[in-house]
């Protein structure tokens, strides 16, 4: 194909046209990112909101247990045990802790129950960011209330750019996490080992999605489309 | 075909113009002001690191929408041409490279994205194969406006144009 003519301008002028349209274009596309970016950290400190008056519980030692999925076991030497799947993105695990996350608490605060949490990361970059925080906070005996705070703000999307390094130890500093062990655990990643270990033993468990729960080692499958509760609770005494 | 082209030219130009601004248009619109959508539809095609990934999401509307609107006034159009082709080549490599992966998820072209239920996966390749359909046809359209740039309606106008009117 033969191309069309250039325009009638002169060359100079032509010249002077194209880069002012490329430098229109570049401005805008700049301008817009900016604004994006802006309007991005401004909903992320909304969120933030949903951590105001935090209350976090007494210290509990947590420790990974190796043996069982490299999951965070909060061992309180009841008789139950409680196995949880979760990945701190996805949405329905929100939906399980809103029902299910105060009984829970209580289960392991008053130990009714032992309970391994297995923060799995598959949702991508980001579930690995939060899970290696979680495993962060285990070490410092929160893992409790990290694990709430983080349900409490996860936002709508997976992957949208706020489980970053900086507001996963802002989300620490909300729940009384400011010891410089924590920055750095977070800051250098430094749990992806495990991390990985439990996101691997997915297979091995046959863990297919998550929020998935055994109680003492049986799967339990629940009967309500929602979490009730109620269910998981007689479910739980069942045992 | 080549005396067609000839006698039609400026009005296949005016309308590949149109509908190649307009779909980038309402595109990179629905996007521009939701930048936590489209940073998460962005990643969730998993083929570059989540940072750079969400920088993408927040800048390609815009581009989309300045490339939009040259083309509809018809301003430098073979450069936005350029543009808007290799935006569609890039766009047929990011589906394609998700589905050869299998991964299930929503393309975020007109806002939302994410990954999708795997019980759907049937639906989901259909829509992929559509998609990489309209992204070509756009593509074609802006190759061919990288050839005849100049049409009805335009603002710049070409010199054999010029002479004659």
């Amino acid at each position: 194909m033969a191309k069309q003519k250039k325009a009638a301008t002169p060359k100079s002028g032509d010249k002077f046209t194209r880069w002012l349209v490329i430098g229109m274009v570049t401005l805008v596309v700049a301008t817009g990112a900016i604004f994006s970016v802006i309007s991005q950290k401004a909903k992320a400190e909304e969120s933030f909101a949903a951590l105001k008056g935090f209350k976090p519980g007494p210290a509990i030692t947590a420790k990974v247990d190796t043996a069982n999925g490299s999951g965070i076991l909060l061992d309180t030497g009841a008789s139950k045990n409680l196995d949880l799947w979760e990945d701190p993105q996805c949405p329905i695990c929100n939906d399980f802790e809103k029902a299910n996350g105060a009984y829970i608490d209580d289960l392991v605060r008053n130990k009714k129950a032992n309970v391994t949490f297995h923060v799995v990361s598959f949702i991508g970059d980001e579930s690995v960011s939060a899970a290696n925080a979680e495993y962060c906070a285990a070490d410092e005996g929160h893992y409790l209330d990290f694990h709430k705070a983080v349900y409490l703000v996860q936002p709508a999307l997976e992957n949208s750019g706020f489980f970053t390094t900086k507001n996963l130890i802002k989300i620490g500093s909300n729940v009384g996490l400011t010891s410089q062990s924590f920055i750095d655990c977070v800051t250098k990643v430094s749990k992806l080992d495990q991390v990985k270990a439990a996101y691997d033993s997915m297979t091995k468990y046959n863990v297919k999605g998550t929020p998935t729960v055994f109680i003492n080692g049986k799967l339990w499958q629940r009967k309500n489309s929602a979490f009730v509760l109620d269910e998981f609770s007689a479910a739980v005494e069942a045992g | 075909m080549k005396k067609f082209n000839a006698q039609y030219q400026s009005i296949i130009t005016l309308i590949a113009r149109l509908v190649v601004g307009g779909v980038l248009l309402v595109a990179g619109g629905l996007k521009a002001f939701k930048p936590s959508e489209a940073a998460s539809a962005v990643a969730a095609y998993k083929i570059l690191p989540n940072n750079i990934a969400h920088v993408i999401g927040y800048a390609l509307p815009w581009l989309e929408i300045a490339v939009a609107i040259l083309l509809i006034i018809g301003l430098s159009a073979r450069f936005a041409a350029i543009v808007s082709g290799a935006i569609m080549v890039v766009f047929v490599a990011a589906i394609i490279s998700v589905w050869a992966r299998g991964l299930l998820i929503d393309c975020g072209c007109f806002g939302g994205g994410g990954a999708i239920d795997p019980a759907k996966a049937a639906e989901v390749h259909r829509t992929y194969f559509l998609e990489i359909l309209r992204d070509l046809g756009l593509a074609l359209l802006s190759l061919y406006l990288y050839f005849f740039p100049y049409g009805r309606l335009s603002i710049e106008k070409p010199a054999k144009i010029n002479e004659e009117q």
